[in-house]
């Protein structure tokens, strides 16, 4: 990791490991077919429309920033995408998962429907496109379905969930769409009291992304032994 | 993906126009550290008096020969003189003839057939294949000098690639004469195709597999006739290290008596890239998910100035497939403001 120099404007670019794992695939899933923008490691805060000195340096504090190298992890990029929204937008969507820590016992099942919060002039409302739901750890689930995305019905869904079962080894992460996700939890008792759990509870956390709005949210799961 | 209607969307498709794919050709220099020319080789101990010592010698970048291999010396041999024989009972079947049957085979391929370089026969050569790692690809045709010094005298060989024929194509790809010269620039003193007087040319280079061939006969010749008296040794089932012989007319090419000049060496890459040009229109892009964007829990942004006028600063673009999954991330060198009266367009480099 390092800094960018910012004295010239330039373009980093890198394949991140899921791009690298499906162009050795060669089945032309790697086909780059859209692209999205964000702001990640932007504080807006640092933003100062009361700047003394007028409009021109209210984002001083901002734009002469270093910027960090790109990861290569593709959970840690992009984290925060800017978005299309009409002018005048006084609140932005936010995605709510309804419950702020997910509890589950082994082999138990928990079903997550998102709710997105002025998204479409709506107070609250599923989002058009559904949502992508993305578990840490999906050796905490059960092997079949365990991590399951329902509700579109679309063939987008079907294809998503699909890809989603194959891994390469080592990502232990799992990411399914829908507007819901049904999320089964493993009964197998090997993982407790490994690095990161506890003897009795096993730790992960869901991060659900609004696949229009690109808002997004994190919750806490936990699995406790029985 | 919301279509337009809904205004309100996260990702933009890309259309044909914004993809494009494009090679490049990319030289550089085949040793260790960039070193366009390399003036000093090395040979391990170890490696020369270990088993595949009988074959060939390793030749390191360092005196330390601390793994940085540049190239081998191989002596190849049609009657396998030069080496002890596999068993004593078994007449012509040594190491040296290991080596010559293996580089027919990957360049002649027929059994049948032998080298002729220019316009004779050889039936003994050394093989110099060139570190894949340093090469890369392919060696540059047209502009390599390497010397070799004996008696004083220095000779300096090149390929002929410069002369305007066409190449010739072997089982192993293209194939060029060696030929006194440097740079690709051909020396006629001795012969008009700067061949030898007597042994035809002084060998093959070819780019394709990152190998060069030296003719036994030609650098046996006395240096009136275009060799440097590399005394060559085909005694049957005798041990007599000819690599050696090679080692120490390189040496003296790089750093002993005359004017030495070393090895010079270039690769050659043909580089994929793919051109992506990414434009975000005025009307998108001009508001974040970030959190800190947002005040409070009920998303209202963080300065009511946002609402008539965000102001959003682009640090990052994701490259995504038909599935959504971000298969490339471009990170820019520093934030670009973006609002409702800026457009963005950025293009984008990916090298396969």
């Amino acid at each position: 990791m390092g800094y960018l120099n910012n004295q010239v404007v330039t373009v980093d670019a890198i394949l991140t490991t899921k791009g690298r794992e499906l162009l050795a695939k060669g089945d032309g899933s790697f086909n780059i077919t859209s692209f999205a923008l964000s702001d990640d490691e932007i504080d807006y805060t640092l933003y100062n429309p009361n700047n003394p000195s007028g409009s021109a340096f209210y984002g001083e504090a901002i734009q002469n920033m270093p910027l960090l190298e790109a990861f290569p992890d593709e959970t840690q990029m992009m984290k925060y995408k800017l978005v299309t929204l009409p002018r005048d937008t006084a609140k932005m969507p936010v995605v709510t998962a309804g419950v702020t820590v997910i509890k589950m016992k082994q082999t138990s099942t928990f079903t997550v429907t998102p709710q997105t919060l002025n998204y479409l002039g709506n107070k609250s409302t599923t989002e058009t496109s559904g949502y992508v739901f993305t578990v840490s750890d999906v050796r905490q689930f059960a092997q079949n379905n365990g991590v399951l995305g329902q509700g579109l019905g679309t063939d987008a869904e079907r294809n998503l969930n699909a890809a989603s079962s194959q891994t390469n080894g080592t990502n232990v992460s799992r990411t399914v769409i829908g507007t819901s996700c049904v999320l089964t939890a493993t009964g197998v008792n090997t993982l407790y009291g490994q690095a990161g759990n506890s003897a009795s509870i096993l730790y992960s956390v869901i991060t659900i992304i609004g696949r229009d709005s690109g808002a997004r949210v994190q919750v806490p799961i936990q699995i406790t032994k029985t | 993906m919301a279509d337009q209607r809904n205004q309100i969307a996260t990702f933009a498709p890309l259309d044909q126009g914004d993809l494009l794919i494009s090679t490049e050709n990319v030289t550089s220099t085949v040793w260790l550290n960039n070193t366009p020319t390399l003036t000093s080789y090395f040979t391990s101990s170890v490696q020369v008096n270990s088993a595949t010592g009988q074959f060939y010698y390793s030749i390191y970048f360092e005196e330390e020969a601390t793994g940085s291999v540049q190239f081998a010396i191989a002596y190849c041999d049609a009657d396998g003189s030069g080496s002890l024989l596999y068993n004593p009972n078994v007449d012509g079947l040594s190491p040296t003839r290991t080596n010559y049957g293996q580089y027919r085979n990957l360049i002649l391929g027929d059994e049948e057939s032998s080298f002729v370089f220019g316009n004779q026969s050889a039936s003994y050569f050394y093989a110099l294949p060139v570190e894949r790692s340093g090469y890369k690809e392919e060696l540059l045709p047209g502009a390599m000098t390497l010397a070799l010094s004996g008696s004083d005298e220095t000779l300096r060989l090149t390929d002929d690639s410069k002369l305007g024929g066409a190449a010739v194509f072997s089982e192993a790809g293209r194939i060029f004469n060696l030929v006194s010269g440097s740079a690709g620039a051909v020396y006629t003193d001795i012969n008009s195709n700067g061949w030898t007087a007597n042994s035809g040319s002084y060998g093959w280079f070819m780019p394709d597999i990152g190998t060069i061939l030296l003719s036994g006969p030609a650098l046996s010749g006395s240096f009136a006739d275009g060799g440097i008296d590399l005394s060559v040794s085909r005694a049957s089932n005798t041990q007599v290290n000819n690599p050696e012989k090679l080692y120490t007319v390189l040496n003296d090419g790089g750093s002993g008596a005359g004017s030495p000049d070393g090895w010079t060496l270039n690769s050659n890459e043909q580089l994929s890239s793919d051109f992506i040009f990414v434009r975000a229109r005025s009307q998108n892009f001009n508001y974040s998910t970030n959190p800190s964007f947002i005040s409070g829990s009920d998303g209202s942004v963080l300065y009511d100035t946002f609402i008539n006028d965000p102001q959003v600063y682009i640090t990052s673009i994701g490259l995504y497939n038909n599935n959504q999954e971000l298969v490339a991330v471009a990170k820019l060198s520093r934030p670009l403001l973006k609002d409702f009266t800026k457009e963005l367009l950025v293009r984008i480099k990916l090298d396969f």
